[in-house]
């Protein structure tokens, strides 16, 4: 039976996932419904109670909606981190915290770590496996935009050489992000430090002129402006890695008594396989370690993977507080079109009728909430995905996947077993009473 | 088809307290009874009673069936079948036109019977002069949503209409004119009409008046003729 079910296409399997979910719904609506026509009944109760019914509905719908948007937003924060760090296969860095490193190296947050020096660069650059050993160098920015020194192999790596225009090829281009408001051809000094405390007049007289565009990539790095790292040496009055009499050439290899150091080192092996004997060789103690920014991030999440049990939890929460009031506000709309019911028993209409009534008022409330809801859910991870966006530069989409679909038909259908309460103490109230009221 | 009544031993019962106790009391197919009374003196119970809404002791028997040995269900089925009830406010579904309130019963009717109580609600709505149309019973007066509530109460060709004060909710014009059309109609098509009403203007059209006072009949005008 396993072996048949898991040699289902993945959305023969949700689709009966979903299908099972709502058997209850089914099964109980068959039951309840056949052979009567009490929907032009429901919907004269429906207008008649109408605005609580809408509060009702949005009521059902904002619960429903804020469960699944935290979700679906918690995985699209997820994927679009992972992608982010998609290219960063290793990092070699000075001993310290691995994930402020991978937040500077990786996602562009600004921090202070020590340098690894030009030996230990050698050291990495010229391994036999390594294909890319990229330095990164960080601190200046130019209108908001981080400006990152780098060499022109890591840009075509990161941008899979998608660039408008050309790659930089001496000191003093640059490369723009997808992100960032510049042209080609158009120049900019960098502030010296990024934020509030950038020094716009620190590297007055510099001028870098755009010569590139990269695609855009769903990266932190599509706001960054990427230019020679030894322009960033340069302009910090530092020895930009290569002896006087090679000009002005840049890139590796660079002298390393000339190399003024890199807070990281960014490397990519020739075959996947390479990154773990990298990272062993390259960790030694108090000389270097390595990373892989993946293994960091899934640390992170299973941090995050906690935080999103306890989002789970309190959604369920939720809901079963909603799933009580929506119980208790159909005891109390029941009450208020008791005489209608009284009437329809009193004319003849079976037991069955009566909670058919009921029912399927009550699950036309709960469908309708948890329609509006997984709608809801959608936008609010939309607009969240946004504000996340904007804010990280870490492209998160927002998409509703079978989970919360199956999350919304899993309360959708457990309310309607729950509608049956008060669908039969409908049928305990004595007519005559009822009449009479 | 009209049913002829015949009660004994007729008693309802509030615990310890007695609501309302018939001895003897039978009425042919076809009777058009008025039941009068003091508030509280126990009329509305009787008609439930006929009715089958509440418990009772003793024989109620409408033609074969005695009401008061049918388990609650059969009593619906029964009520289902052969009763039209007509209450003093009405209970209409204000959101609805009125073909869907007088074709109400056709939502909970097997499918072979709904298209003969559609047809019956519209031909009892057009002899009652009720304004056709998709206008929804929530702006009618209050004689026309009584015509409405009657029409209702023939949709499914009962042989019994019970009501309950049909004339209270309406000035004296819409009463004499709801009066006229109920007495014809159901005069018309042979049905058992039970009417509890305090409006002398109905019970003036009706062959034979019950009073009831303190819970027992103590006055029969049609006594000797049934």
């Amino acid at each position: 039976m396993r072996e048949i079910w898991d040699g289902l296409p993945v959305l023969a399997q949700d689709l009966m996932s979903a299908g099972a979910l709502l058997l209850p719904l089914l099964v109980v609506g068959g039951v309840l419904l056949r052979g009567f026509r009490p929907w032009s009944l429901i919907r004269a109760l429906m207008w008649r109670f109408r605005w609580a019914n809408l509060l009702f509905v949005l009521l059902i719908a904002v619960s429903t909606g804020m469960g699944i948007g935290l979700i679906a937003q918690e995985r699209g924060l997820r994927t679009g981190s992972a992608q982010a760090a998609e290219k960063f296969d290793l990092v070699v860095m000075a001993p310290g915290s691995e994930l402020t490193m991978m937040l500077a190296a990786v996602f562009l947050q600004p921090s202070a770590v020590p340098l690894l020096d030009g030996a230990a660069y050698d050291r990495i650059a010229n391994h036999p496996q390594v294909q890319i050993a990229a330095p990164v160098a960080f601190g200046d920015s130019h209108d908001g935009a981080p400006v990152v020194g780098t060499i022109a192999d890591f840009v075509t790596y990161l941008s899979d050489g998608e660039i408008e225009g050309r790659i930089f090829t001496r000191s003093g281009e640059a490369v723009a992000g997808a992100a960032i408001d510049l042209q080609i051809g158009d120049r900019f000094t960098p502030a010296h430090g990024r934020g509030g405390g950038a020094d716009a007049e620190a590297h007055d007289g510099v001028q870098i002129e755009i010569v590139g565009r990269m695609a855009r990539s769903g990266s932190p790095w599509d706001r960054a402006i990427l230019i020679p790292i030894e322009t960033v040496w340069e302009v910090h009055g530092l020895a930009n890695g290569h002896p006087f009499e090679e000009g002005d050439r840049i890139g590796p290899p660079f002298a390393p008594d000339l190399f003024p150091g890199t807070p990281a080192v960014i490397v990519h092996a020739d075959e996947l396989w390479a990154n773990y004997a990298l990272r062993s060789e390259f960790t030694e103690a108090g000389e270097t370690m390595a990373f892989f920014p993946g293994t960091v991030l899934a640390d992170l999440y299973r941090v995050m993977g906690d935080v999103r049990q306890a989002m789970s939890v309190m959604s369920v929460v939720t809901q079963v507080l909603v799933a009580a009031s929506v119980l208790l506000g159909l005891f109390i709309l029941t009450r208020l079109f008791q005489r209608q019911l009284a009437m329809l028993r009193a004319l003849g209409a079976p037991r069955r009728f009566v909670m058919a009534v009921v029912w399927g008022y009550g699950v036309s409330l709960l469908l309708a909430g948890t329609v509006l809801g997984l709608a809801f859910g959608y936008a609010a991870a939309l607009v969240l995905s946004r504000i996340v966006t904007e804010r990280t530069d870490i492209l998160v989409t927002a998409s509703i996947s079978w989970a919360e679909v199956t999350l919304a038909l899993g309360f959708l259908s457990a309310m309607s077993l729950l509608s049956l309460v008060p669908a039969l103490v409908v049928l305990t109230r004595p007519v005559v009473e009822n009449l009479r009221q | 088809m009209a049913l002829p009544l015949k009660i004994s031993d007729l008693e309802v019962r509030a615990g310890a307290r007695t609501l309302l106790q018939v001895a003897d009391l039978s009425a042919p197919a076809g009777a058009l009874i008025g039941i009068r009374g003091p508030s509280g003196a126990g009329k509305s119970t009787f008609l439930h009673a006929l009715s089958g809404l509440i418990e009772a002791r003793g024989r109620l028997c409408w033609g074969e069936v005695d009401l008061i040995r049918l388990r609650p269900e059969g009593r619906t089925a029964f009520r289902a079948k052969n009763m039209g009830l007509i209450f003093q406010d009405f209970l209409l579904f204000d959101e609805l036109s009125p073909q869907a309130n007088a074709g109400l019963a056709g939502l909970f009717r097997v499918r072979h019977d709904r298209p003969p109580i559609s047809a019956r609600a519209a031909e009892a709505l057009a002899r009652l002069g009720v304004p056709e149309g998709r206008r929804t019973v929530g702006s009618f007066s209050g004689g026309e949503r009584q015509r409405v509530a009657i029409a209702r109460a023939m949709a499914t060709d009962p042989g019994l209409l019970l009501a309950d004060e049909p004339t209270a909710s309406l000035d004296r014009r819409a009463a004499d004119t709801l009066i006229d059309d109920l007495t014809s109609l159901v005069r018309a098509s042979g049905k058992t009409l039970i009417a509890v009403s305090h409006d002398p203007h109905l019970l003036d059209r009706l062959d034979r008046i019950l009073t009831i006072e303190d819970g027992r009949v103590t006055g029969d005008t049609g006594a000797q003729a049934a």
